[in-house]
Parts: C-alpha cells; structure tokens; sequence
C-alpha cells in the first residue's frame, strides 16, 4: 500500500498535466462543433468529400450536425490521447526507478520485485481511469448546450468502456517494456511507438476491405463507434482479445522484471 | 555462524567482467573489509548480496539463506549504505525515512530521531535541496533505522566531512558492540585499517588475499632502509627482496622471509642508519596492485 500510495502522489503533477491537455482538447472540439451543430451546409461539403478520406477520419457514418455524431468524430482523438497518457505512464513508472538510480534503494528495501510492479501498476491504472473520468465529465459538460439525447449518454458511456480497455492495453504495454527492456530509456519512445504503428495501422484497416485482418492487429480498430452507438455495445470478441493482450503483457512484465539485472 | 557466504560467485555483464569466482565468508560480529581499487568488482558483489542483480554462476548466502530466493527476507535484516545515494527527489526526508520505516516489521520512529539527531540532519528538507553530503546523511539514518543485523557500506565515507566521519565511524562501532555484522567495502585504506579485524582485496574481479588486519600487517613484508658508505644495492638481488632502490647513499627494499639472511647482507659494515618498519596498508596494498 505504501508504495502505491507515493506512486500516486508523485504522478499527481502528471495526471494534472493530461487532465488539461484532454480539457483543452475538449473545450476546443467542441467549440469548432458550434459551427457545425444544426447546420445544412456542412452535410453537403461532407458528402462531396471522397469516401476514403471520410473512412480515414471516420466521419462517412456520423452526422456531424447532432451531438452524438461529433463524439463519434472525437472519439478517436480521445482515444489516442489516452492512449499515450497511458503507455507513457506505464513506461515511465517502472524506468524511472533505473533513470533516477532510486532502485538501489526501492528494491534494497524488503520487497519482491513483482510486490513492486503490482503496486506501480496498480497505481498507474487508477492515474489511467481518473484521467477517463476527468474525459467523461468534460465531455458531458461540454454537450449540455446541445440537447444531449438518451442515446448520446449510452453512447459516451459505452465508449467510456471501450476507452479504458484501449488504456490499460497501453498501459500495459508500457509496464512491459519498462519491465524487459535493459535500455530503461528507450522503453517510453518505443512504447509510443508501437502506439502510433498501431494508429497507421487502423487507417490502412480501414482503407480496403482486404486489409479487414489489420482490425486485430490494432487496438484502435477493436471497437467500432458505429456499433457503439447504434447499438451500444462492444463486440465480445475484441473485448476477450483486449483482456488477453493485457493478461499476456503482464505476465511478461512479472516475469522479465524478475529474471533480469537492474541497472544503476 | 557465517553471517556472509559466498561460494565460487561469478558475474559478467555480457562479456564484461565482474567479478570471477570469488568465495569467502563472514563471521557474526565482525567487521569485514573489502577493498580495491574502482572497478575491481566491489559494488558488483554488494549488487548480487541484495539481488539486484543475478549471478552468472555461484551463490551467495546471507544468514544461511540463499540471497536471491529469500532476498526479501533477508532484507529485513540489512542495511544498505550505497557509495552514490539516489531517493525520491521531491519527496521531505521525514517522509523518506517513513516510506523507508514503513517496509519493516518493526517500529523505527525513536531509532530514526536518533540517528537524525546525531548526524544532525535536518528532516523537513527535500531532497532535492540536499547537498551531496547531506543526502549521504539521510542515507546513514535510512540504512539504520532499522537496527539491522547487517550493514552493507560501499565507499560510505565520501562526502562527509571529516567530524562527520568521525560520527559515522564510531557509529558503526556502536552497531557492531550491540551485535550487528559489518561489510565495510572501500578504497580507502586508512578507513578499513581503523575500523575492520578482517580484510578481503580483490582485483581484477578476483580475491587475492584474505587476511586478518593485524596479520597482513605483521607477516608481511618490512620496509627496510640502510645508509651506508659504499654500499652496493646489487648484493640484496635475493629472494623475498622487492622494491629495490637507492637515493642519496640510502638502500630502501621491502623484504619477506627470514631476517638474519638481510643482517648477514648488510654484514659487517660501518652502518649510519637503518630503519625496519612495518608497511602501512597502503604499501602492502600498493604492492598487491602491482
């Protein structure tokens, strides 16, 4: 418990830092959908744009003049933004130890490395769903202008659902690499990466029908907004491979992180 | 009972050396030195003690369990003085010392104000405004708030100022009357020559003696210096006589072995000094380096 608990006061700073980024993002996004909210003109421009572009943003089944349509949009901004907080998060708070040379002393002190990881991991998740709560509020507040409907909430909700899944993902990409890599420095830049590797992959998934397999290759392509909206709720299939890459990360992280040499 | 074994413990990184089967023990309650030079191997050992590192082949044993299968264990009972101390930067050192109290199965609070009160340090800093010397305060205080049955020092003494020393040194003299077992690594040699009853030297990732103090001191070598006219250094071309040299009429040698063959060296002539010392233990030490 008490590594857990100074794990979280000192990324404090950290979750502030991303909670403002995902506000700003917010508040700005929202701004710029004003000028689309109830407005004919826009679905014209739109349906003259070429549909690969509109896949490519995901915008060809979203009407962008209702609320619910524009979190549709969003959502893939939001997600990213999560996503990174998470990997960074999850990298870092297992490398720092090596970076900042404290692990001569947090692991001189009675503990088992794997007492170690839990409580940084555990640590970091509850960085990676305050930071989703902060999303949701700010997300709501921002749509109160633009009479919500019942749909819009069960959408944001279940999107919420699919974001954490993305984030602990991440995260747990991010603890495995802080865990295994013996170049502690590099474990962050790779884990974002991956992470952006993963995003072009997700474009190229939707770009042909034939590039469909890419759909399990990427985390971003796991849950499809369209059926989260229409039908709020996520597809089984990726929700078990989502726990699965998260369960196998872990493990990976456990074991590597016991076997291997620290570096000070 | 051996506080300390290590058996044939062998550690490369990759291909780099470490350290190369290296054995020896530790008996309860003694002062153990382990010097040499940077480089040779000692923060290498200390690492596998506490497992922050794994052993390429060999085993080390701390009260009897093996270091890497017990480590937390074992952990309980050390305290570690790291020659470099990194904490937790924005954290107050009251609140280190607590995170650091906090792992252990006894109530630290009273040792800990003690040992802040004797190394007069002040505990509402941060760490980050820590000068070097006063980190490596905090780390005194932190590796023995505990009152551990072993205390792990490599290098303690560097940035302390030499009241500072003084305080530290006989603290650790108090630790050891009240029981606990001292692994003293260094490379100075002033230091282990006060403190420790035992010594290892390693070089090279090797052990290549180990020795009670008062032994390396006595059974060695003497530094012997002659004046005498005409004296011709080339006739003390014998066996155990090493260091040979001659300034200003003075012969200077160190010597091993029987002592009544260097008197029959010098023989007979019109002597105008002779001096036979014991080498200190930067001699003997130089002279393992060699």
């Amino acid at each position: 418990m008490n590594i857990f608990l100074r794990e979280l006061r000192s990324n404090l700073k950290s979750l502030l830092v991303w909670s403002g980024i995902v506000v700003l993002f917010s508040l700005v996004g929202f701004s710029k959908f004003s000028a689309f909210y109830e407005n004919p003109e826009l679905t014209a421009i739109l349906d003259s744009m070429p549909p690969a572009v509109l896949s490519a943003l995901s915008m060809n089944a979203f009407n962008l003049t209702t609320v619910t349509g524009f979190f549709g949009i969003m959502i893939l901004y939001f997600s990213l933004i999560l996503a990174i907080a998470a990997a960074m998060w999850g990298s870092d708070i297992i490398s720092k130890e090596e970076r900042d040379r404290t692990v001569e002393f947090s692991l001189t002190l009675p503990v088992t490395r794997a007492r170690l990881v839990t409580a940084k991991t555990a640590a970091a998740a509850v960085n990676c769903l305050l930071l989703l709560l902060v999303t949701w509020g700010i997300t709501l507040v921002s749509a109160q202008n633009y009479q919500p409907d019942s749909q819009f909430y069960s959408f944001v909700a279940i999107s919420m659902l699919a974001f954490f899944l993305m984030q602990m993902i991440f995260l747990a990409l991010g603890i495995f690499l802080g865990c295994a890599m013996k170049r502690h420095k590099r474990a962050g830049s790779l884990a974002v990466s991956i992470l952006l590797g993963a995003y072009f992959v997700s474009i190229l998934a939707g770009l042909s029908e034939d590039l469909g397999f890419l759909r399990y290759v990427s985390p971003f392509k796991y849950f499809d907004p369209v059926m989260m909206m229409r039908e709020s709720r996520l597809e089984v299939t990726f929700v078990l491979l989502s726990v699965a890459i998260v369960a196998l990360l872990l493990a990976g992280a456990y074991t590597a992180y016991a076997r291997r040499d620290l570096y000070i | 009972m051996s506080i300390i074994e290590v058996n044939h413990l062998t550690k490369y990184y990759g291909k780099s050396r470490g350290i190369v089967d290296v054995s020896f023990n530790v008996e309860e309650g003694e002062i153990f030195g382990f010097i040499g030079p940077n480089g040779a191997g000692k923060s290498t050992t200390i690492r596998l003690f506490l497992s922050l590192i794994y052993p390429t082949k060999g085993e080390a044993r701390i009260f009897g369990k093996d270091c890497i299968t017990f480590g937390p264990e074992i952990r309980q009972e050390i305290g570690y003085l790291p020659s470099e101390v990194f904490y937790y930067e924005g954290m107050k050192v009251l609140d280190l010392l607590k995170y650091s109290a906090s792992f252990y199965k006894k109530d630290c609070t009273q040792r800990m104000q003690e040992l802040a009160d004797l190394m007069e340090l002040d505990l509402k800093r941060r760490i980050s405004d820590l000068s070097y010397g006063n980190k490596k305060k905090v780390g005194i205080v932190q590796g023995l708030l505990h009152q551990p049955k072993l205390i792990v020092l490599d290098e303690p003494t560097a940035g302390l100022d030499p009241l500072m020393q003084h305080k530290f040194f006989n603290l650790i003299r108090e630790e050891n009357k009240r029981g606990a077992t001292v692994f003293f690594s260094s490379h100075i040699l002033g230091e282990v020559q006060r403190l420790c009853n035992r010594v290892a030297i390693i070089k090279e990732g090797s052990i290549i003696a180990i020795q009670d103090i008062k032994t390396l001191q006595k059974d060695n070598y003497k530094k012997i210096r002659v004046t005498a006219d005409g004296l011709d250094e080339k006739r003390f071309q014998v066996e155990g006589v090493t260091e040979l040299g001659k300034e200003n009429g003075t012969v200077s040698l160190f010597y091993k072995g029987d002592i009544n063959v260097l008197v029959q060296l010098i023989g007979s002539r019109k002597i105008t000094d002779l001096t036979v010392e014991d080498l200190t233990l930067e001699e003997i030490f130089m002279h393992y380096y060699e």
